[in-house]
């Protein structure tokens, strides 16, 4: 039984520095998702904890060894990779069967294993196929088949459903959360996907850049995002960014946007407000804290010019331009509203959130 | 038929709907391959098969003698053994190429730049032609004023400058030297070609599985470049089965024809003795065998291939 301790993690190609300083403390049998845009050091991250990766710096600790120079192999982890990584000349069954002979695992108890790893997958009748005869999500299971035969300690996912359709990720998805808590162990899982990220963790990092922007559950992330990254990250659609400079103070304490319209804030969105550094502010509202007089509004009136309506039958998206920012509101299926028309929509600021517009870091 | 055909498709039958428009630009595009293959290789098989036939000296009258050569041939103590010179070479020369070239293409296959240059050097004499490289090598070796003998006698591991080419086992391991000198460079590119067609995350899958360097490879690495090796065996086999020109100009069949190849011998019988009609039918013969380790080559595959 292990946890998964990061200590300032870095990693650098010759002089380039991708990862920098991570410290990330994982517990024991959490699952924990990496996510963040293309190129912000998660599949590197991640292939340091697998070895596959030279650590430039810091410490790795699988349970509390130090793996930093212990060989893949020895550090009893499993990975999945994005693009299956069968052994393409095997068998089904002698996939799952490899890693057990190569730590000299007994026949008849790799045969044991390999049926009820098979079995657990539902894979039972693949085993005497090769990779090149399988689906995309039966090789994805065999994958998955290959990590859990052997019981590792931890298990590493790198975009493991990337190469799925729609319809099948979503299925997977389920799968590897059925999986988790049928062998809970602990689990790396690396997207760039938030929808994946929200719906499969315990906890949530996001990176951006090689560097930490929050860890937490995902509705944490959701409710109280660190940074404007977080919050322009997570969720679908996400939060509202709008820049703004403060005026007035007390009861007279108000936002004025890029248009000119000067929002009042009232509320919670005041918590933090003295904790600004300048004038110079963001807005951050989520598409549902924007309504509009039809629906009972709530909160300050700003007009725009709608870009674009979207109905998605279960909601209606509404964009306007509030200068040359995008302002959406998640709105009831059944609003009458016409795209290049005028209307208001009114910001609901006790929703809201203000961040610093230099550190981009929240006030809260 | 024609009525049918523009009262467009019947019922029953699925209509046709696309149609390759150009079918004579396919034609077109094959002819010249085509004419190469009749003018160089099937009109000259032909002529070696007529040939065969007869008695057909290089001057005067050829005679037509049915059979006669070919049963002449199954006697032929000479060209009997030197098809199994030629195997014993083949055998020989096949596996030094590969214990040079196996390593050589591990070596290179790195991402760095160094490796890069030095794919470059190793396969250098690959473009010298077979005929050069035997001249350059018979200078080499030259016993009197030779780069070898020089370079012995000077580092003093030697007495007297040896003369690889007056008894069987020096000369043929000399050629096989001079061979592998050369033809190296190429099987490691067919062999690079396979390592690097080895994707890198089935390496990394194996090692996260614990398989030690050893085990990655005899497990993983050679049953996936099993195409490769078997093209770079496939080539090596045939080259060395025609072997010529390296016996030809570095031993000269020599010593007392010891090194005299298949197709030497049938040169010796054709251009030297001038018996065209006997040196087809060894053409002939020699064609057989080839087909025949080239099928078996094939069969192998193929049984492997099965189960995919
Ligand atoms: N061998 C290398 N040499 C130099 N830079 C590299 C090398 N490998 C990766 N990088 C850089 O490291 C950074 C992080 O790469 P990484 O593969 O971890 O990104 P990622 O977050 O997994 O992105 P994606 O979602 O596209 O997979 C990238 O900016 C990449 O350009
Ligand atoms: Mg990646």
């Amino acid at each position: 039984m292990a946890g998964l301790v990061l200590q300032n993690l870095i990693k650098q190609y010759g002089t380039t520095r991708v990862v920098h300083g991570i410290n990330l403390e994982i517990e024991n049998e959490e699952f924990v998702v990496f996510v963040g845009p293309s190129g912000c050091g998660k599949s590197t991250t991640l292939r340091m904890i697998a070895g596959l990766e030279h650590i430039s710096g810091g410490r790795i600790y699988i349970g509390d060894r130090v793996v930093n120079r212990v060989s893949p192999g020895k550090r009893d982890i499993a990975m999945v990779f994005q693009n299956y990584a069968l052994y393409p000349h095997m068998s089904v069954g002698e996939n799952l069967a490899f890693c057990l002979q190569q730590r000299g695992t007994p026949r008849a108890e790799i045969a044991t294993k390999v049926a009820q790893a098979a079995e657990t997958l539902d894979i039972t009748s693949l085993l005497d196929r090769r990779p090149s005869q399988l689906s995309g999500g039966q090789r994805q299971r065999v994958a998955m088949g290959r990590a859990i035969v052997r019981n590792p300690e931890v298990f590493l996912f790198d975009e493991p459903l990337s190469n799925l359709d729609a319809k099948l990720r979503v299925q997977m998805r389920g799968e590897i959360k059925r999986l988790h808590r049928l062998i809970p162990t602990t689990t790396v899982y690396v997207t760039h996907d938030q929808t994946e990220a929200m719906t499969m963790a315990d906890r949530v990092v996001v990176m951006n850049h090689g560097h930490i922007e929050q860890v937490g559950r995902p509705l944490e992330l959701y409710e109280k995002p660190a940074t404007t990254f977080v919050a322009g990250f997570i969720g679908s659609p996400p939060m509202n960014l709008l820049p703004g400079t403060l005026s007035g103070a007390g009861d007279d304490l108000g936002l004025t946007l890029e248009n000119g319209t000067t929002v009042a804030l009232r509320g919670k969105v005041r918590a933090g407000v003295e904790q600004a550094r300048s004038a110079n502010v963001v807005l951050g509202v989520r598409p549902e804290a924007v309504g509009i007089a039809a629906q009972g509004p709530q909160g300050v009136p700003v007009p725009v010019t709608l870009d674009e309506v979207e109905p998605l039958g279960i909601e209606t998206l509404a964009y306007g331009s509030i200068g040359r920012t995008t302002l959406c509101a998640r709105l009831a299926p059944d609003v009458a509203l016409q795209a290049g028309a005028p209307a208001d929509l009114f910001i609901d600021t006790d929703r809201a959130m203000l961040f610093d517009a230099e550190t981009t870091r929240a006030l809260t | 038929m024609s009525e049918t055909a523009e009262a467009g498709p019947s019922p029953e039958e699925p209509p046709v709907v696309t149609r390759e428009p150009h079918q004579w630009l396919g034609a077109a595009l094959i002819t010249p391959s085509l004419l190469f293959i009749g003018l160089l290789f099937l009109l000259p098989m032909g002529m070696t098969v007529w040939m065969s036939f007869h008695n057909w000296p290089l001057l005067g009258e050829p005679r037509f003698i049915g059979l006669e050569n070919f049963s002449e041939l199954m006697g032929d103590r000479r060209f009997w053994s030197s098809i199994r010179f030629t195997a014993l070479y083949t055998v020989l020369v096949t596996s030094a190429i590969f214990l040079v070239a196996f390593p050589l293409a591990l070596l290179v296959d790195r991402p760095l730049r160094i490796a890069g240059f030095f794919r470059t050097i190793y396969f250098m004499p690959v473009v010298i032609g077979f005929g050069a490289a035997a001249t350059l090598w018979t200078w080499l070796l030259n016993p009197d004023n030779g780069v070898f003998a020089e370079l012995l006698l000077r580092s003093g591991l030697v007495d007297a400058a040896p003369r690889p080419t007056e008894s069987f086992w020096p000369a043929l391991i000399v050629v096989i030297l001079m061979v592998v000198w050369k033809q190296a460079g190429f099987t490691m590119v067919i062999l690079l070609t396979g390592l690097q067609s080895v994707p890198d995350d089935v390496t990394e899958a194996a090692k996260i599985d614990g398989a030690g360097p050893l085990a990655r490879f005899v497990r993983v690495t050679l049953p996936l470049m099993r195409n490769s090796i078997i093209l770079a065996l496939v080539l090596n086999v045939t080259w060395s089965m025609l072997a010529f020109d390296q016996f030809f100009i570095i031993t000269q069949g020599g010593p007392r024809n010891s090194t005299v190849t298949a197709v030497f011998s049938i040169y010796l019988q054709s251009f030297s003795s001038y018996r065209l009609g006997y040196g087809s039918a060894m053409s002939l013969v020699l064609l057989v065998i080839l087909v025949a380790i080239s099928a078996m080559q094939m069969a192998i595959v193929n049984f492997r291939k099965a189960p995919e």
